[in-house]
């Protein structure tokens, strides 16, 4: 009965319940579907179901394996609980509705069986999320707008990638190809997808649309859009790919490093998904199978601390209304239970042993040890580089990622006394936190409960021992250097919020440079259509009267004149040759032909 | 056996020519059934050559025995046969149209006989002197018929047409002066073989340029086009749907046997400059022709500078020497016969039913005489080179002779024709059928518009064209206009919408045209 029922479906359902029911019953729905979805992908069959044509093509509806599962089932957990978060945080019905929405199509798209189906949902889940931006009004319509764009363009990419790879492949399914093959669609699909996955200069988008909305849109935003990227990336890209993977070390520090300047409290959380996300595309990029199990551990991981990071900053920011970091401070007196949570949520982003983040992170970092082989900048053994290059960066990126969590919580729990006194959590807020808290911890704690959630359980089971001397003193060293870094460079780091991100160019870049393609596609066209127009009107002319046009031509040759009629009437030419003139004309052809004969 | 017949195709017009004349001794109404007896005979004989060619190939004929170098041949091959074809059929037809269309004096007759005779000549010659006398006997006889208006106009147009003609014809026989210089001889096949390897002697190419100068006068390729419209158009609408349909026709196929069979394409390979100037030339009478047609107001001159065009087309195909190309132009040749040749007769009875002259004068005659306006549609839509018909078949023949050569402007050229074929066919077409309804007798109606110059019908529609054109018959006269028909019969209908029939009916003759053609070709292309 399971596997006759695709996961976007009930959910789907829920949503239109949440649009129409009372606001209480909505998010019972909505709770009940996305729970449901999360049991119910632990216990489906693995396998393909549903086959069925699309648009006419062979596609498959819901596709079930240990990748899809790992999704479903945290999508669905992460869901029920980011809409119990939404309903004690005041949320809208119709923004649960759209969240709801969102998630549906993100289902859909993980539990696709072929690219067609996959990029159907995935413009869906454009859709959905621009709604659930847009739905709260204000500044969120700009920023909605802007992500509208930038997913309108990724979409197209990837539209494109997979259109390429149906050309080349003969077939829309997975199994036709592995990942994504012929000469384009792996740049297009590598692209579009980046700009889902936040690729450094692609990412503006991102920091820029999650902190606008309600807090609890945020919740939703900040896991369904990047991961199901993350999972598309694996499927396009399952036997890894250098480029990838330094892109995904890249977006490590670089997502870091951004963070650490931020001085609002969501648009910090915005940027550190782009460093986290960088580890789950170093762990697809790198291509081994305990990598790819890492990536993906990350992803399950990653979504339950940073959900429950914006669920606590979304408290913050619910009762005191402030969302800059530094016009609050000493909360952790008055909001301890908020406090107590974003303490797990920081300790698991940042790898603390003993916490979920720690398991998964740590097995990407041990990948990325030694991988890079075939690209090597520099010299092998170079320290800093060379093959550890990518172990560099994720290490530099797991310090950032310290350092702006150290920074965060500095700020909005210390930093002197809480000049408000705002109330802690509501308990409808508490109890997911807490919950997913508690399970950051336990799957840290217990992480053969976690492996046997990945794919390839055996071979991560077999290769990859979690506390180790060596890990366990990595992480510990990340962290002092952590603490060490941000207290050393707070001064600095407070002075040099003022450097901008990209989009500061990027956002009037693709302005003017959209407005100057308009205008020149539309006045190029119009030109065309004037030429057009005035080479018919000119036929047209000729065509109803030779005669006259003939007259008028004549008038412009010099030499050539033509008389008015003597009654009046219309000018006229004589064509009639006196004979004189008829003789010459053949002598002339005569000489003519014979100068160029002889 | 065949072979006997060929010098009677040429004796049998010619010797009956002499009867009408001495008849008027006593009746002068007689030349009419004579003509008939001998062009009927002449289909008969032209028949049977044609039938002999079509089964066995080339037939030949040694006048008095005398074997070349010195004697005279008489040859009709693949080439000529659609030409000889053409002529019987024609003149029998244009016969049957002057029955009632008149002019029905004998001395007519006698001129009618004597062009006939000159064009089979031409046709069936294999001798280059003897081209240049049935030449001349053509032209003479032309210029008879053209005056046989006996207007001023067409006096003066016949002495402009004689002396261009003439001078046409002078440059003809002093190219064939050249060649026998160098050759020693005036048979054709004699000329071609003597001629290889001293295609670069400037005796040689000296013979070319004047035979092509003179023969394209005579075929009226532009500029040398001049004495034709007015010979065309001022000639009785009978003469002009004769000549219109043979007399450039025969001139046309002289330049296709010259190049061809005299010159054949060694020397244009041997002189590529020849080659370019003959197409440049084809190419400028295409494009000015159908110009100078669009612009016209006169029915007749319009149709006059369109054959000036079509002719040109026929040239370029020739000129191209592709085995397509030659089978397209030939096709033209023929097909460009006939639908000129309808297209004449049909204006002829537009003149002679409502005076009308000039495109505006058709304004909706689509109606009131809808198997004529029909006709011409059939004929204008098949110059243009709309399938089915035989004016589709030989411009899409040349066309692809001239991609398969390589050789783009042409194709280019006769794509362009098309359209300017178009611009005033059409506009011909639509003042037939989709003018707006005018009244007649308002002048004021038609000033500015297509509609004036009305002609014909009465006094004051008559102002224009005598402003223009003074004719003392036009006003006040028993007919409005001597070079129309006298009366309109239903056989002169027929013998229009037969030749419309024809026109498309031949539009699916390929096989025919191209197993005329395969033989000869094969002899000409090795």
């Amino acid at each position: 009965m399971l596997e006759s029922v695709p996961p976007f479906a009930p959910v789907l359902v829920a949503a239109v319940v949440a649009a129409v029911a009372p606001r209480r019953i909505g998010h019972a729905v909505g709770l009940l579907a996305t729970a449901g979805v999360a049991v119910g992908s632990l216990l489906v069959a693995p396998g393909t179901h549903l086959p069925t044509a699309l648009f006419g093509f062979e596609t498959v509806l819901y596709r079930v394996d240990a990748f899809s599962r790992l999704m479903g089932v945290i999508f669905g957990l992460i869901g029920a609980a980011a809409v119990a978060y939404a309903h004690a945080s005041d949320a809208d019905a119709r923004m649960t509705a759209a969240a709801l929405g969102y998630v549906a199509t993100s289902l859909g798209a993980v539990f696709a069986g072929d690219w067609l189906t996959l990029v159907f949902f995935w413009e869906l889940m454009a859709v959905t999320s621009t709604l659930l931006v847009w739905q709260y009004g204000g500044a969120a319509v700009r920023t909605g707008f802007r992500y509208a764009v930038a997913h309108g363009i990724g979409g197209s990419l990837v539209l494109g990638a997979v259109v390429w790879q149906y050309a080349a492949a003969g077939s829309f399914l997975f199994e036709a190809a592995t990942g994504v093959v012929g000469p384009v669609a792996p740049a297009l699909m590598a692209v579009g997808i980046g700009v889902n996955v936040g690729f450094v200069g692609l990412h503006t988008w991102l920091p820029d649309t999650y902190p606008s909305p309600h807090v609890a849109a945020s919740v939703f935003l900040c896991v369904y859009t990047t991961k199901t990227g993350v999972y598309a990336m694996f499927r396009a890209f399952p036997e890894g790919h250098l480029w990838i993977a330094y892109m995904g070390g890249a977006m490590a520090v670089f997502g870091a490093a951004m963070a650490l300047l931020q001085e609002d409290m969501r648009r910090l959380l915005s940027y550190h998904i782009i460093s986290q996300v960088g580890y789950m595309i170093a762990g697809v990029g790198i291509g081994t199978k305990l990598a790819a199990s890492g990536a993906f551990g990350h992803v399950f991981n990653h979504i339950l601390y940073k959900a429950l990071l914006f669920m606590s900053i979304g408290v913050v920011i619910y009762r005191t209304g402030i969302e800059d970091i530094t016009e609050v401070g000493g909360l952790w007196r008055v909001m301890p239970v908020t406090f107590v949570s974003y303490l797990l949520g920081a300790a698991a982003i940042s790898g603390v042993p003993g916490f979920n983040g720690f398991v998964s992170k740590g097995i990407v970092i041990a990948e990325a040890h030694k991988s890079m082989k075939t690209l090597v900048i520099g010299s092998k053994s170079m320290p800093l580089g060379g093959e550890d290059l990518l172990w560099w960066l994720l290490i530099v990126g797991g310090v950032g990622t310290f350092m702006s969590f150290i920074k965060l919580g500095y700020y909005v729990f210390f930093h002197g006394e809480a000049t408000i006194d705002p109330d802690d959590a509501e308990p409808g807020q508490a109890v997911p936190m807490l919950a997913v808290g508690g399970l950051c911890l336990a799957l840290g704690l217990l992480p053969g409960t976690l492996f046997e959630v990945l794919p390839n359980t055996a071979t991560v089971a077999e290769k990859y021992t979690t506390y180790t001397v060596p890990h366990v003193a990595e992480s510990v060293a990340l962290g002092v250097a952590g603490f060490a870094g941000f207290f050393a460079l707070k001064g600095p780091l407070a002075r040099a919020t003022w450097i901008p991100d990209v989009d500061r160019l990027l956002n009037p870049a693709v302005f003017y440079g959209g407005r100057a393609l308009v205008v020149g596609v539309t006045e190029t066209f119009a030109a065309v259509d004037r030429a057009v127009v005035a080479v018919a009107s000119a036929a047209v002319d000729v065509g109803r009267d030779p005669g006259r046009a003939a007259y008028r031509v004549v008038d412009r040759l010099p030499g050539l004149e033509t008389a008015p009629r003597a009654d009046g009437g219309r000018q006229t030419i004589d064509l009639r040759m006196s004979m004189g003139t008829s003789v010459f004309l053949v002598v002339a052809a005569l000489t003519l032909a014979l100068a160029l004969l002889l | 056996m065949t072979d006997g017949l060929l010098p009677l195709l040429v004796a049998v017009p010619v010797l009956a020519a002499v009867a009408p004349p001495l008849l008027c001794l006593r009746t002068t109404g007689t030349g009419w059934y004579v003509a008939a007896v001998a062009c009927a005979v002449e289909a008969a004989l032209a028949a049977l050559v044609v039938r002999s060619v079509f089964l066995g190939g080339a037939v030949r004929h040694v006048v008095g025995g005398y074997e070349r170098p010195y004697g005279i041949e008489l040859v009709v091959d693949g080439l000529s046969a659609p030409v000889v074809a053409l002529v019987a059929v024609v003149s029998l037809g244009v016969l049957a149209f002057a029955y009632t269309a008149g002019p029905r004096r004998n001395s007519f007759y006698s001129a009618y006989l004597l062009l006939v005779g000159g064009l089979m000549g031409v046709s069936v010659t294999g001798d280059l002197f003897n081209m240049f006398v049935f030449l001349e006997i053509t032209g003479l006889a032309t210029y008879a018929l053209v005056a046989a208006d006996r207007s001023g106009r067409s006096a003066v147009a016949a002495l402009k047409y004689l002396i261009l003609g003439t001078t046409g014809a002078s440059l003809f026989l002093i190219g064939v002066g050249y060649a026998f210089v160098e050759t020693g001889t005036l048979n054709m096949v004699d000329l071609s073989e003597r001629l290889a390897g001293s295609y670069g002697d400037r005796a040689v190419l000296a013979s070319f340029g004047f035979i092509l100068v003179g023969l394209g006068l005579k075929t009226a390729v532009f500029p040398l086009h001049t004495w034709q419209p007015d010979a065309y158009s001022y000639a009785p609408d009978t003469v002009t749907t004769f000549i219109s349909a043979l007399v450039s026709t025969v001139a046309a196929y002289a330049v296709g046997r010259i190049v061809l069979t005299v010159f054949t394409p060694a020397f244009f390979e041997a002189v590529p400059a020849a080659r370019a100037a003959v197409l440049a030339f084809a190419a400028v009478s295409i494009l000015a022709g159908s110009a100078l047609a669009a612009v016209q107001t006169e029915i007749k001159r319009m149709l006059t500078y369109s054959s000036v065009s079509q002719f040109g087309l026929v040239i370029a195909g020739f000129a191209l020497v592709t085995s397509d190309a030659v089978l397209g132009a030939v096709v033209h040749l023929v097909g460009h016969g006939l639908m000129k040749g309808g297209l004449f007769a049909a204006a002829g009875v537009m003149a002679a039913r409502h005076g009308a002259r000039t495109v505006g004068d058709y304004a909706r005659l689509g109606y009131r005489s809808p198997v004529v306006a029909g006709a011409v549609g059939i004929f204008g839509v098949a110059l243009v080179g709309i399938p089915p018909s035989v004016g589709f078949l030989g411009k899409w023949y040349i066309a692809v002779g001239a991609v398969r050569a390589g050789a783009w402007p042409i194709a280019v050229v006769v794509f362009l024709s098309t359209l300017l074929t178009l611009s005033y066919v059409a506009r011909l077409l639509e003042r037939l059928y989709f003018a707006e309804p005018t009244e007649p007798t308002d002048p004021a109606v038609g000033a500015g518009t297509d509609a004036d110059a009305g002609a014909g019908t009465g006094a004051d529609a008559d102002s224009e064209v005598g402003a223009r054109d003074p004719d003392p018959v036009a006003d006040g006269g028993a007919r409005a206009d001597s070079r129309a028909p006298a009366a309109v019969s239903t056989g002169m209908v027929a013998a229009i919408v037969a030749a419309a029939v024809v026109v498309v009916a031949l539009g699916f003759a390929t096989a025919p045209f191209e197993a005329f053609l395969e033989r000869f070709l094969g002899g000409v292309f090795p």
